[in-house]
């Protein structure tokens, strides 16, 4: 945690930024799929409330306060009030694990009359020895929101909703723990901030003995795992539940599934549930295939130079640096999001019986395979 | 390990006061109306109530369900294996391969059973 | 100051707690429910004495997956009525509590005397490695490993049987 009270404190208020800057980025992504597929259909979108109408989330949120909280008659009301609260757990704290930049160096300084530092700052909530697992398990509790939502409404579209989503999200998490198993292997590792750091550099790998090295491409995960990265991608729309998948809520069966009684801020937190969910999995797509914060051509060193020669080697230039890299990562990750909402705009609904057949009888398969001939492959060019 | 749990707890602790302080905000705040019999019935479409919320469901879940289970533990299985066959891969590749290929294909008989069964079948 | 040792028994607390709850709620989905806490804070436990990847596995098979299905068939059932011979009884409290009673003295007792036995130098040597661990797995463990594998095959097609036996909403018709 730290050696002094400030390195404790930032750590923790660190945590509670990236958990609130998550919270925040919700009715900017929302905006960004009322506008893009208002763009997709050829129509306006909100374009009234502020310029662009970005105040119409002001407006929403105000709104969300504001209206009548309602609770059926039937319902579990302790649960009711707890689901959305649940679905909003795993999200954030999955998400507290992803790298978001280069650590921040803090030179000594004083401060009140004491000197303190020097310290090193990770651009991250918690930086974990075996984060992907740590992501995998408490991205599995996600289940919980949506059956707790559907059973306490005590509506039968809920219910059937909720299961629906619990038996999705349950297959699909198959095919998402083994689509990076292949990726895993290579690195070798389950820590995020190592596999980043073996992205680094041109595009290089042995090959039964003999070296190759492509100069003009980066040494990302997507060239070496273009399956995995492609059917990781895939099962990452599924467990946000999303479209093509999104048969939790799909509207003509189920009005809109397990969150058919709700409304208000609380429909809302299931929302930030979902885009959490979205915004973990694009996280990880960067961290894996994308080489997460890296630019390519460029490393730290150069950055930090070229900074310093502006502002000055020391504290204030190390900020800066990873503020670049930072800047670096949410543009991999807007990307990601942005193919989520297209996705979402351009293909119809699975239906119930060919979703689940994709999950078992498709991908999971598929990503068996992928692990297998990654295992195969790696054998011949480094175990012999 | 404590260093890595205690964020995690105290981030636990920040989304449970989030969100309870949210839902008690807006249960206050927000727009009080009466409530009536109609109003406080389960929602369908308009019409009142056909029958119990709690309706039969097919066993496809439940079957889904124990199936994941499965597939679930010999998934977790191989995220040890990963890290000692990118350790070892030199003196003891092919051991390291053949027994998790073994592993596998064990299960992958079990779930080409399943689908040949036709217990994935969705009707 | 040590904060190991407080936060292990905030822990532990947290475990009887919800442990007691698994038996003590009146309905048997609030049981469940308190089941799936219990394994998270299993996790939290095993997180802090090293043990990672077990924390992990602990959420992953049991509170995601297990305690999942639980969740699941108790929900197809219709358990409004259910409630009714588990609460407001006092018969029922009080035998629970014995049980409960009952089973403390014969796990924890012999536990303590063991622990003492051992000089409880298994809590200095913490710390299970995820690579150690895969190791032990995957050298002196094979065989078990590989059996693990025959089992759940045998669980599998066992649960497809049962679904599929007669009389059941999708039994094999021929």
């Amino acid at each position: 945690m730290g050696k002094d009270i400030f390195e404790v404190g930032i750590n923790l208020a660190k945590v509670a930024v990236i958990f609130l800057m998550m919270i925040q980025a919700v009715p900017l992504l929302v905006w960004l799929e009322r506008r893009g597929s208002a763009f997709i259909q050829n129509r306006l979108g909100p374009n009234r409330v502020g310029p662009l109408g970005l105040l119409q989330l002001l407006a929403d949120a105000v709104k969300f306060i504001f209206k009548e909280q309602f609770i059926p008659g039937n319902a579990a009301k302790f649960l009711f009030l707890a689901a959305p609260v649940v679905a909003l757990i795993p999200a954030a704290l999955a998400f507290t694990a992803i790298p978001l930049s280069i650590p921040i160096q803090v030179e000594a300084f004083e401060m009140l009359g004491k000197s303190w530092g020097p310290y090193t700052f990770q651009f991250q909530g918690v930086k974990m020895d075996s984060g992907i697992i740590y992501i995998l398990a408490v991205s599995s509790l996600g289940a919980y929101g949506l059956l707790l939502a559907g059973w306490a409404s005590a509506n039968k579209y809920s219910l059937m909703g909720a299961l629906r989503a619990s038996a999705q999200m349950i297959s699909y998490e198959l095919g998402l723990g083994l689509s990076i198993v292949g990726i895993l292997m290579i690195y070798g590792t389950f820590d995020l901030n190592a596999m980043i750091d073996m992205q680094k550099g041109p595009l290089q790998f042995s090959f039964l003995g003999s070296e190759y090295v492509i100069p003009f491409l980066p040494n990302w995960g997507i060239f070496y795992q273009p399956l995995g990265a492609l059917l990781f991608f895939i099962c990452n729309f599924a467990e946000s539940n999303r479209l093509p998948f999104d048969l939790p809520e799909s509207e003509g069966e189920l009005v809109a599934g397990f969150h058919t009684e709700y409304g208000g801020f609380k429909m809302l937190m299931f929302f930030m549930g979902e885009y959490g969910h979205m915004m973990v999995g694009a996280g990880l797509v960067t961290t894996f295939y994308l080489g997460g914060y890296l630019i390519p051509g460029l490393t730290e060193d150069t950055v930090r130079t070229l900074i310093a020669t502006e502002v000055g080697a020391g504290t204030v230039a190390n900020l800066l640096t990873a503020l670049v890299f930072h800047v670096s990562f949410i543009v991999k990750l807007a990307l990601l999001l942005w193919i989520f909402i297209w996705v979402r705009w351009t293909l119809p609904r699975f239906r119930y019986d060919t979703l689940m057949n994709l999950g078992w009888k498709t991908l999971l398969p598929w990503t068996l395979a992928n692990a297998a001939i990654t295992a195969i492959v790696l054998y011949f060019a480094r175990g012999i | 390990m404590l260093d890595q749990l205690l964020p995690v707890i105290f981030l636990f602790c920040v989304v449970i006061v989030f969100g309870v302080g949210m839902i008690a905000l807006t249960q206050l705040a927000g727009f009080k109306a009466k409530k009536n019999l109609v109003k406080m019935m389960p929602y369908e479409s308009g019409v009142p109530g056909q029958e119990a919320a709690t309706t039969k469901v097919s066993v496809k879940f439940y079957l889904t369900a124990v199936s994941f289970i499965l597939f679930d533990i010999e998934v977790v299985f191989l995220y040890p294996w990963l890290l000692v066959y990118s350790d070892y891969i030199k003196p003891h590749g092919a051991f390291l391969l053949g027994s998790m290929g073994l592993f596998v294909l064990v299960l992958v008989y079990g779930l080409i059973y399943e689908i040949k069964s036709g217990a994935l079948e969705w009707d | 100051m040590d904060i190991y040792p407080i936060v292990f028994h905030f822990f532990a607390a947290l475990v009887t707690i919800s442990a007691l709850g698994v038996v003590l709620m009146p309905s048997p989905i609030y049981s469940a429910l308190c089941l799936a806490l219990t394994m998270l804070f299993l996790s939290g436990l095993f997180f802090i004495l090293d043990a990672q990847f077990l924390a992990a596995v602990q959420l992953m098979v049991y509170a995601g997956a297990v305690v999942v299905l639980f969740v699941m068939v108790l929900m197809l059932f219709d358990l409004r009525n259910e409630n009714q011979p588990f609460s407001g009884n006092w018969r029922v409290n009080l035998s629970k509590l014995g049980v409960i009673a009952l089973g403390f003295i014969l796990i924890a007792l012999p536990c303590t005397y063991l622990m003492k036995a051992s000089n409880s130098e298994w809590l200095q040597s913490r710390g299970l490695e995820t690579k150690k661990l895969a190791e032990l797995l995957f050298s002196k463990h094979i065989f078990a490993f590989e059996v693990v594998g025959a089992l759940l095959t045998v669980v599998l097609i066992g649960a497809i049987a049962l679904a599929k036996a007669k009389g059941g909403t999708h039994a094999r018709t021929e």
